[in-house]
């Protein structure tokens, strides 16, 4: 199909990037604010903001709030069609509790499991969830919506669309054309070390444009390869589940082995047991990481098999000082607090792997690290945009000549995509201050409000850049990137706004009289976002009074 | 066949786009299934064998991907990718079932 | 604290050393000096670059357990690298002082 390799690969490259480019832009974007994820939640959660808190005691706060959770709506809901009969008034019969923190997290999140009578699938388990205040064990609010972890932070892989885990499979090949668009960019860009730190506005919009693109790509290229592929990693169980449908039986015959050499029982015996004091577990797990050189916090407390002879608890510890996903987990039988086992160190490949997970799902606390992680991201969103601009600003011209609309429609998919992202996420933020705490009777949950404001949002953009977008198909630049670009500045600039007057936490307390960095940190951030936003706008302003710069023929020689 | 597909580019590209995406998916499902199971044969634990297939699999995605482009006669990456893709599969479960 | 001060200096010494491998090209040179560098001033600049970029990594090591330094000091090279061609665009006279220490008058 093509003469030689660097055109194959730039073929794919230009056309594999255009398409999959646009769901990488979401990937990118929602995944540097994801970085930041709790921080965002403590902004949009005001009763929240709070400091850290380290796993609360079990005995005294935590088991009377586990023994009073119930599944939750959702999870009823989706068990309604799976059950032969119909589903109890209660749950009584636990298979597991589980309390989860992190040194970012000033509530705790607490998830049960249930046996569901009944059920056609034995392995169905109905859930339920409750964040509280671990001061006090008090609840939030159900309908409240955790902006950065329960909405930007699974849009990023899975564009919160769930429906037949469509949105996980979309990201899975823009993952994949991420990697593709690498290699195959390395092999189209000649002079890629003697270009390696070159970057020169002046020359015409394409020159400097690739400029761009290939400075952000390259400086920046192990970062973007191992996001990309650890991304796909972490999710290889959706995108080739082997083990549970071809190999499903060795799986199975696994598990039991695995059951009876752990000594961790797969089942429940059916004898009733009580609960001896988790407390004390917890106390001897971290008596025992110390011994083994490796103190730390209680991250994850689970116990399985509640309240049968069968039942055990799990202490884990918090990943805080090392990339790979900490665990060592210790577990003790739940009846008499005896010591079950404890996990041997891990295998070479174990280690591999929880490197490559834990280098992406950043569980460590090192704050340096995690804000050169949002560079990166960011690196990422700016390589991807240059990519659409300098793709029109190549083709416009004969587009024009040609009467083509194709330049046209990719550049305002581009402004929907790079200003119309960022609009649709300072929308919600907005919302998120100005919709009332309680709404009336018969509204839908004010975290379903909010996420319907942001898709609206977007969409409101999109339809701003498409019918702004004709000049494109003369060959002039869209004024929509110009009057995106102003409303984020102005936008941004109100979301810090509103959150100071909406709960009283303006700049100069949160960065001085009373340091909470969390929301500092994303006021901050947005005041910076609408500093760079207005400079855009400025410059392309300029830039369109100055009268388009013609692109001379001999640069950026690409197939 | 090679003949009528050059005065089709855009059924040629759509073919290519097919064999880079699906081809390799199967070759790929194929290579993880036989790795996961050929290296628990050999006595590695599962969950490891799982993960290292997982993991060489995906960065064999990439190279079969980019193969099925830049490779010259599009049959030849049909027939490697799709049918290397079920030898290896087929070898897995051959694999699983004497370990049952 | 300390660790914010070790942490400081090794990206400090991340952009120096980006700064003096840029420097080592013709055309980045010539954007901070007027006169064309000697083969024996592009060996020293390549050198102190690479040193220094290793005393970066060096000093990562004294904060953290390896496998996270090491991923701090790779993305302090992204950083790094992205702030030396910024400075080389729009303000080239900046790195003067480090094209000073390898010149000799």
């Amino acid at each position: 199909m093509f003469p030689n390799f660097r055109q194959a690969m730039a073929w794919v490259h230009t056309w594999f990037g255009l398409v999959l480019g646009f769901v990488l832009m979401a990937c990118f974007f929602f995944g540097s604010l994801s970085v930041f994820d709790r921080e965002i939640d403590r902004w949009a959660i005001p009763a929240s903001r709070h400091a850290a808190q380290p796993m609360p005691s079990f005995d005294t706060l935590l088991q009377p709030i586990f023994r009073d959770m119930q599944p939750s709506k959702e999870s009823l809901d989706y068990l309604r069609d799976r059950v032969d009969g119909p589903l109890p008034a209660r749950f009584d019969t636990v298979r597991s509790w589980g309390a989860y923190t992190t040194h970012r997290d000033p509530v705790l999140s607490l998830f049960t499991s249930y046996e569901v009578p009944n059920a056609r699938d034995p392995d169905d388990a109905a859930r339920g969830n409750r964040t509280i205040d671990p001061r006090t064990g008090a609840a939030l609010p159900d309908d409240r919506l955790k902006i950065g972890s329960q909405f930007f932070y699974p849009l990023h892989y899975s564009l919160n669309l769930s429906w037949k885990d469509l949105g996980y499979w979309i990201v899975g090949l823009a993952g994949l054309t991420m990697l593709v668009a690498l290699v195959s960019g390395v092999v189209m860009h000649r002079r890629i070390f003697r270009e390696f730190f070159t970057f020169r506005p002046k020359k015409s919009t394409q020159r400097s444009v690739l400029d761009l693109h290939n400075m952000t790509g390259v400086l920046a290229l192990p970062f973007h390869f191992f996001f990309a592929f650890t991304g796909l990693v972490i999710f290889a169980g959706i995108y080739f589940p082997v083990t549970h449908t071809q190999l499903n039986p060795l799986h199975e015959m696994h598990e039991k082995l695995e059951a009876e050499e752990t000594g961790l029982p797969h089942d429940r015996a059916g004898v009733a047991a009580p609960l001896a004091s988790v407390d004390a577990m917890a106390a001897e797990a971290q008596r025992r990481w110390a011994a083994r050189g490796m103190a730390g916090e209680v991250g994850l407390l689970t116990v399985s098999h509640v309240g049968d002879a069968n039942g055990y608890v799990s202490v884990y510890r918090a990943g805080t000082d090392r990339i790979a996903l900490v665990g060592d987990g210790i577990h003790f039988k739940a009846s008499t607090g005896e010591l079950l086992r404890e996990d041997p160190p891990r295998t070479a490949v174990d280690s591999v792997n929880t490197f490559l997970t834990g280098l992406h799902l950043q569980h460590f606390r090192h704050w340096l690290l995690r804000w050169l992680y949002v560079l990166g991201g960011l690196l990422g969103c700016v390589c991807i945009a240059t990519g659409f601009i300098f793709f029109v600003e190549k083709r416009k011209k004969q587009h024009a000549a040609a009467g083509s609309q194709g330049s046209r429609v990719v550049d305002a998919l581009a402004v929907t995509t790079v200003t119309g992202m960022l609009l649709a996420a300072l929308t919600i933020l907005i919302a998120n201050r100005l919709l009332p705490e309680t709404l009336p009777a018969g509204w839908p949950p004010r975290g379903d409000l909010e996420q319907y404001l942001f898709w609206a949002g977007w969409a409101l953009a999109m339809a701003h850049a498409f019918v702004r977008s004709a000049p494109v198909a003369q060959g002039r630049p869209n004024p929509a990137w110009r009057e995106q670009c102003w409303a984020v500045a102005a936008m941004a600039v109100a979301a810090v706004l509103l959150n100071w007057l909406t709960t009283g936490d303006h700049l100069a307390r949160t960065v001085f009289i009373d340091t909470y960095w969390p929301v500092a940190g994303v006021d901050l951030f947005l005041l910076a976002c609408a500093g760079l936003a207005a400079g855009a706008a400025r410059r392309l302003g300029r830039r369109t009074a100055a009268g388009v710069r013609p692109a001379p023929r001999a640069e950026a020689a690409h197939a | 066949m090679t003949a009528s597909l050059a005065s089709r580019p855009r059924l040629h590209a759509a073919l290519r786009v097919a064999a880079a995406v699906l081809g390799g998916y199967a070759f790929c499902w194929g290579f993880i299934a036989l790795a996961t199971s050929g290296l628990f044969a050999l006595g590695m634990p599962f969950h490891d064998a799982e993960h290292l297939g997982s993991i060489l699999g995906m960065l064999l995605y990439l190279a079969a991907f980019l193969w099925a482009f830049a490779a010259r006669r599009l049959a030849r990456v049909w027939l490697v990718l799709a049918g290397g893709g079920a030898l290896m599969a087929g070898a897995a479960s051959l694999v699983q079932r004497t370990l049952l | 604290m300390r660790e914010a001060a070790l942490l400081a200096a090794a990206l400090a010494a991340c952009v120096a050393g980006m700064g003096w491998l840029a420097l080592a090209m013709e055309t980045h040179w010539t954007q901070v000096r007027p006169d064309a560098p000697t083969r024996a001033a592009v060996l020293r600049l390549r050198a102190l670059g690479s040193l220094d970029l290793a005393a970066g990594l060096a000093l990562c090591l004294r904060v953290d357990h390896a496998s996270m330094a090491v991923l701090v000091w790779v993305m302090a090279l992204a950083g790094a690298a992205l702030a030396v061609g910024l400075v080389l665009t729009w303000r080239p006279r900046w790195l003067r002082a480090l094209a000073w220490v390898v010149s000799r008058p």
